[in-house]
């Protein structure tokens, strides 16, 4: 199933918003839609994966999070509820990122009449993400054959360390590739004054259509939802004045 | 289209007084095949920006002259336009693309002129067929190998039919039979009259299609040759400018006098390093035994399958094979980085090094010493200052190691791998993109760590390195050993099997 880039952007924008404000039944129709598009593309063990530590994460958040615990309870509470919020938009980045080509984002944002100067530094970050992820693997590499591991004495005694050690490599050898990938870019005639063409077809269909459908439904059931709730709170407090 | 540079100069600072280039007067006629070669710094790749644009409308710095592409200024052009007339390949096939799949990256270019789609679908698929790579169409750039992405990277290229091709160190992170691939590519643009500027290291497949081969130094053309002059004068007289060998064949008699030489001097520092070491191990063993080694993502493609290795201790062995052989695999093995948890249990023990062929990922901290500091047990820093020593690095301990040069990286991460104490060195492509006297440095390096008692295995592509250093053999087909055989006496063979791979 291919959803246009544009389909793609809507539900970004839609769920980033719904996500980080909307209350559990509704964050969870929410994070039905990336599950349900990632099942599409048969990225079943990742979908299992990310279902199974989202379910926990919020179960246990609304289990402790009307217990005083101390701070014990804040250190198990604040993780859980870092990744029942965040969790879903993670999942969503994944799916854009690893479903749209850097030519139909670019179409797509064209035929939005959106200027190349934004689009072009946008196109250069999808391509970015899988490289980042490539040279933190080689430098996890090198830092394992120091016997510099995550959980180990040296780590644990100083680690802010660890950070360092895995950032400065990272940042050298990014500022590194981006500069190599904007020399080949240019040198290929990508520049913001020309006009771009794209091979492949983009259009809206059947399923971009329901998509859209699916996602307003959210919003609308997340006004009225937050409505309700508004006037159970003035209820209350006309009932005290 | 011919290119000229008309009395070029160009200095990356503010001031023409410490130019790379000057004074350049160079002509590339319509239809010829130009190589530049020369010592790393010397200047030949910036003539090669000079020429598709990225001087000056990209590089900044100070430039005098003119650089004409037919009649026009690249001055005045900008660098869309000038990509139209002029399609460039460069060294690191990691970052030459913008896209993630193979069919949009060869598409790019088209796309960015502006062709309609149509047009654009019937020149993809044009050149896929020219450069017979069907089975690349569809695939995720990230999944190929460097071989393959440097391919992908000529075809993209080729697919906006500019008249002028400059390639950049195109074989540096290539085998022989990648090589081989990359000639013919060559071979067809000049077929259809396209000129080609190709800066290389490794002249060797460029030999029959070249017409002339120019040497630079200190940012002039200093000579000029065809392939066949050059090959006349014979490899010393190629060695002394600091060139690599012009025929590979040639390579496996004049190594062998070499070798000969050289041995009687290995014996005598052999011994000196086994006196020293038998103080401390007396019952050394000959060589080092590796038992079931095997790896595979997948169960019905193992990726690595060898029962044992044996790596004769205190020498340098190569492995050779070509991309996707398994050898990489298997220095991951040796060095406890993939496999069962049992495997990398055992290689905590035993412990391989890996010198990975981008050091800059194994660099972390903030000064060369405490590079050398971090990997110690016992941090002592009179010996780590002694490493460095031996490693011509201590003028540098307090350098920030992503400050110094490449070779001067190098050596520092083997100076991290001597002084984490393991016995076992793996190199990963030491000696790629690197010219002829930063070869030698490379390998007097390695010579005397396993002079020191280290065991080195080197993963290589470059048969002149192997035949300056190396005493053993492997060689690798499908995740097995096909072969292991000592150096001495097998040059010719060797020659042979890595240009036939």
């Amino acid at each position: 199933m291919k959803l246009d880039p544009r389909t793609k952007l809507f539900i970004a924008v839609v769920a980033n918003t719904i996500l980080f404000s909307a209350p559990l039944y509704i964050s969870l129709t929410m994070a039905a839609l990336p599950t349900v598009l990632l099942i599409a593309e048969r990225k079943i063990r990742f979908v299992l994966l990310f279902a199974l530590s989202y379910v926990v994460a919020a179960f246990l958040f609304y289990q402790l999070k009307g217990q005083n615990f101390g701070l014990f309870g804040t250190f198990v509470t604040a993780p859980m509820f870092f990744l029942y919020r965040c969790m879903p938009i993670c999942v969503l980045l994944y799916y854009v990122i690893s479903t749209t080509k850097v030519n139909e984002f670019m179409a797509g944002m064209s035929r939005m009449h959106m200027p190349n100067k934004i689009t072009i530094p946008l196109a250069v970050m999808i391509r970015f993400f899988p490289t980042v992820f490539d040279e933190a693997r080689d430098i996890g590499n090198a830092m394992h054959m120091r016997g510099i591991r995550l959980f180990c004495l040296r780590t644990m005694k100083n680690p802010l360390t660890i950070l360092e050690y895995r950032l400065i490599p990272l940042l050298v050898s990014l500022t590194k590739i981006g500069d190599e990938l904007s020399v080949a870019a240019t040198t290929r005639g990508l520049s913001p004054e020309t006009r771009r063409s794209c091979m492949v077809k983009i259009g809206f269909h059947v399923q971009d259509v329901v998509v859209f459908v699916y996602c307003l439904a959210v919003v609308a059931c997340f006004v009225i939802a937050s409505r309700a709730k508004q006037s159970v709170v003035d209820i209350i407090s006309a009932l005290f004045a | 289209m011919n290119v000229s540079l008309k009395n070029v100069s160009f200095s990356y600072t503010e001031s023409l007084d410490d130019a790379v280039i000057r004074n350049l007067n160079f002509e590339i006629k319509s239809g010829e095949c130009v190589v530049l070669v020369g010592e790393s710094g010397c200047g030949k790749t910036t003539i090669s920006k000079l020429i598709n644009g990225l001087i000056p409308l990209y590089q900044s710095g100070t430039m005098a002259g003119d650089v004409l592409l037919g009649d026009k200024n690249t001055a005045d052009m900008t660098l869309a336009e000038i990509s139209r007339h002029v399609g460039s390949v460069f060294q690191n096939p990691r970052s030459q693309f913008f896209n993630i799949d193979t069919d949009s990256e060869i598409a790019f270019g088209c796309e960015n002129l502006g062709m309609n789609p149509e047009e654009i679908r019937e020149r993809v698929n044009r050149v896929v067929k020219e450069f017979h790579i069907e089975h690349l169409a569809g695939r995720n750039i990230f999944h190929l190998s460097g071989g393959e992405k440097q391919k992908i990277a000529c075809a993209s290229v080729s697919a906006t039919d500019p008249e002028i091709f400059v390639l950049d160190e195109p074989s540096a992170n290539l085998d022989l039979k990648t090589v081989a691939d990359l000639a013919e590519i060559i071979k067809f643009w000049k077929s259809r009259g396209k000129t080609v500027i190709i800066v290389e290291h490794r002249i060797h497949y460029l030999r029959e299609i070249a017409d002339r081969i120019c040497y630079v130094k200190d940012g002039r053309i200093a000579h000029e040759w065809t392939p066949v002059e050059l090959e006349s004068k014979g490899p010393e007289y190629a060695a002394s400018l600091g060139l690599r060998c012009v025929n590979l064949k040639q390579l496996g008699e004049i190594e062998d006098a070499r070798l000969r030489g050289r041995d009687e001097t290995s014996v005598i520092a052999s011994t000196l390093s086994s006196v020293i070491a038998s103080e401390a191990k007396q019952s050394l063993k000959e060589s080092l035994v590796f038992k079931d080694l095997h790896f595979a993502y997948n169960r019905n493609f193992p990726v690595l399958d060898i029962s044992e290795l044996s790596l004769p201790r205190n020498q340098i062995t190569a492995i050779i094979g070509h991309n996707g052989a398994g050898k990489s695999t298997l220095a991951q093995v040796l060095c406890g980085l993939r496999g069962t948890w049992r495997q990398k249990r055992k290689a905590r023990k035993y412990g391989a090094y890996l010198i990975m062929q981008d050091v800059n990922h194994q660099l972390f901290t903030e000064s060369v010493l405490d590079e050398i500091l971090l990997g110690m047990n016992l941090q002592d820093e009179n010996a780590a200052l002694e490493i460095l020593e031996r490693l011509n690095l201590k003028e540098y301990a307090n350098c920030h190691p992503m400050a110094l040069s490449g070779g001067q990286k190098q050596r520092v991460a083997i100076g991290s791998g001597v002084s984490s104490g393991r016995e076992i060195v793996v190199f990963d492509e030491p000696t790629s993109g690197l010219d002829y006297r930063q070869m030698l440095a490379v390998s007097a390096t390695l010579q005397k760590l396993a002079a020191g008692g280290k065991t080195l295995l080197v993963i290589t592509h470059d048969p002149e390195f192997i035949l300056n250093c190396c005493s053993n053999i492997i060689r690798m087909e499908h995740g097995k050993i096909t072969e292991q055989y000592p150096l001495q006496g097998n040059q010719e063979k060797l020659v042979e099997t890595m240009l036939n791979v």
